[in-house]
């Protein structure tokens, strides 16, 4: 959790009450905007719904914004936050798998419990084929583990590898997501509407 | 009219979000960069530093080294070599100029122990101190007199003077055995035939854990 | 007009969030002072900078003094040139003044106290803070029948080979007798390597 935890501000036990909370909060959200359907997550691949791309993409640029003018006025420390660990193969093909999931089940593991818990047949067997993709995967590691393990680039980010000014790269990175909505928006109204 | 008026501005609202973003982001490249304030503030770094609490005593020094307490990690800001020739039993080396490379940090800054710095005056030890307390970590102190100070007063304490009080007579006797503890030996302890040497302690394994930096998450 | 329907949730969003933002502002302050140098540099700059004025050069006409002693104590006594500033005062608005006027005119500052030591955390604070033109006088001072007298002072000079006097008290002693010198045991620190492994999760 955040700051808190790591700097003894609360103990540590509180973790996984904080994290229930969120939970509930974000699976909250993801079932208000319409995330739990199917047919309004896989919109994105078939261009009649892009509020996934939308909303991830506002996110991440809203969020990377502010978090940058918090390090600018000093309430936090940027070079103290978390960052995932890259294995650089291991994502690229862990990313193309998940991609194939998410069109062809069109939920992502996320979403597919949010619907799980509206009562959705289809999130039932996307999520008994998610255990059995983790059965699969547990009795398979000791092959698939070099790949895991290997390509191991550390706790990396785009600014350190191609040592970009954050401020141009957020800046740039803002317009592209403007110019996808738009685009998107441009996609949306050309192809037929699908009702659901 | 007023309702129409807001419904025409709202069909642009998306247009106007999108001004919003840019403009922020925007702002973020031309606001003007300045080296950001690293560790605490220097107005709690003085207030440290004026407080005299970080300074340990040469006789609690050896009374803990001889107690073998395990609370701390003794920590030799000098040179390589001078380490090499003498240094204090346990310590370890981290010259001033390694003091903030990673493998140091792991000693440096954690909560399991004590950190005692020194050298020989505690000049360089002070150094070290004000560094590592600008950056937050804990437990930190400081060998005051550092070496030489040890030297007068632990490994050649001054006989005392028969004008002096009876407190100084003992305090002679206990830096004397402390000394002895630390391998000095006297004339007078040979003649009695009967050396004592110190008691071998069972070796320790001291695992310093490394402070948890980062939070971690995901998605 | 569907959508607009949602507005309200959407607007109750975005007022906590402006809130949010509005308070984050108001409550803003920025610090009245921050360092200059990060600690890596300033590590650096101590390790391979001098910062020593040896007294001899005491009355160079480039050199500013100071006294980091207290008032009373300056009082009693001081070099000619000196103006007080204790350590405890070095951050105060005024004080902070004359450093920076001082860096400005291209003055070397030089501190100095009772003994180089006690002089030495002030130093680090001003020059960690930017002022990069504090040196530290090599000198003790003491008095002598309520006269000021300094003295030049070597700093962190080993005074005494410690090894090699232990060594000796050995040889001193009675060499009859068979003397075990036992050098305590080494202590054994192993440092545990932070997991890289974390939690991996996805949405």
């Amino acid at each position: 959790m955040g700051p808190l935890i790591p700097n003894n501000l609360i103990p540590l036990e509180w973790n996984s009450i904080i994290a229930i909370l969120i939970g509930i909060v974000f699976g909250f959200v993801l079932e208000a905007s319409g995330f739990s359907s199917s047919r309004k997550l896989a919109g994105v691949f078939y261009g009649y719904d892009f509020a996934v791309l939308k909303v991830f993409f506002t996110a991440a640029v809203v969020s990377v914004i502010g978090l940058y003018y918090m390090d600018y006025l000093g309430y936090l420390d940027i070079t103290q936050l978390y960052v995932h660990p890259t294995y650089l193969w291991g994502a690229i093909i862990g990313g193309a798998i998940m991609g194939v999931g998410f069109v062809a089940g069109g939920f992502c593991p996320g979403t597919s419990l949010c619907a799980v818990a509206i009562g959705k047949l289809d999130a039932w067997v996307y999520v008994g084929g998610i255990l059995l993709g983790i059965f699969m995967f547990s009795e398979l590691f000791n092959f698939i583990e070099p790949i895991y393990d290997g390509y191991f680039l550390g706790n990396i980010t785009l600014m350190d590898t191609f040592s970009w000014n954050p401020y141009w790269f957020i800046f740039i990175f803002s317009i592209i997501a403007i110019v996808a909505f738009a685009f998107s928006d441009f996609v949306q109204k050309k192809i037929k509407k699908v009702f659901y | 009219m007023t309702k129409k008026q807001t419904a025409k501005f709202l069909n642009f609202r998306y247009k106007i979000l999108a001004l919003i973003l840019v403009v922020l982001a925007g702002g973020l490249v031309l606001l003007p960069k300045y080296q950001k304030n690293e560790g605490i503030k220097p107005e709690q770094l003085l207030a440290n530093t004026i407080s005299l609490e970080r300074y340990i005593s040469t006789d609690q020094m050896a009374h803990k080294l001889i107690s073998q307490d395990p609370s701390f990690i003794l920590v030799d800001v000098r040179d390589e070599n001078s380490y090499n020739s003498y240094t204090l039993p346990n310590a370890i080396n981290i010259p001033l100029k390694k003091l903030l490379d990673d493998e140091s940090k792991a000693y440096l800054n954690q909560n399991q122990f004590d950190v005692v710095f020194f050298s020989n005056d505690h000049y360089y030890a002070d150094q070290a101190w004000i560094l590592c307390n600008r950056l937050g970590f804990k437990n930190l102190r400081v060998l005051k007199g550092g070496l030489n100070h040890w030297f007068k007063t632990i490994i050649n304490p001054p006989k005392p003077t028969e004008d002096m009080p009876e407190e100084a007579y003992s305090l002679y006797d206990t830096r004397k055995a402390a000394s002895m503890f630390f391998g000095v030996v006297y004339p007078d302890q040979v003649q009695s035939n009967e050396v004592e040497t110190p008691k071998i302690a069972p070796k320790k394994i001291i695992t310093v854990k490394k402070k948890k930096k980062v939070a971690e998450g995901g998605c | 007009m569907k959508e607009l329907e949602k507005v309200k949730n959407i607007s109750i969003a975005s007022t906590l969030f402006i809130l949010a933002v509005i308070i984050g502002l108001l409550t803003y302050k920025r610090p009245k002072n921050t360092f200059a140098l990060n600690t890596k540099t300033a590590l650096e700059k101590i390790t391979s900078d001098s910062f020593f004025v040896p007294l001899v050069n005491v009355n160079n006409q480039n050199y500013k003094l100071i006294d980091v002693r207290s008032s009373y104590e300056f009082d009693k006594g001081h070099l000619d040139t000196a103006i007080n500033i204790s350590t405890p005062e070095i951050l105060k608005e005024a004080n902070l003044e004359i450093f920076k006027s001082l860096k400005k005119a291209g003055k070397t500052v030089v501190l100095y106290g009772n003994n180089p030591e006690e002089v030495n955390t002030t130093l680090l604070i001003l020059y960690q803070l930017g002022y990069n033109n504090v040196k530290l006088l090599k000198a003790e001072i003491s008095y002598l029948q309520n006269r000021l007298i300094t003295k030049n002072s070597d700093i962190e000079k080993s005074e005494k080979d410690i090894a090699e006097f232990i060594k000796e008290s050995t040889k001193n002693a009675d060499s009859s007798s068979v003397i075990q010198i036992v050098t305590p045991p080494k202590k054994v620190i192993t440092v545990k390597q932070k997991k890289k492994k974390t939690a991996e999760g996805g949405c």
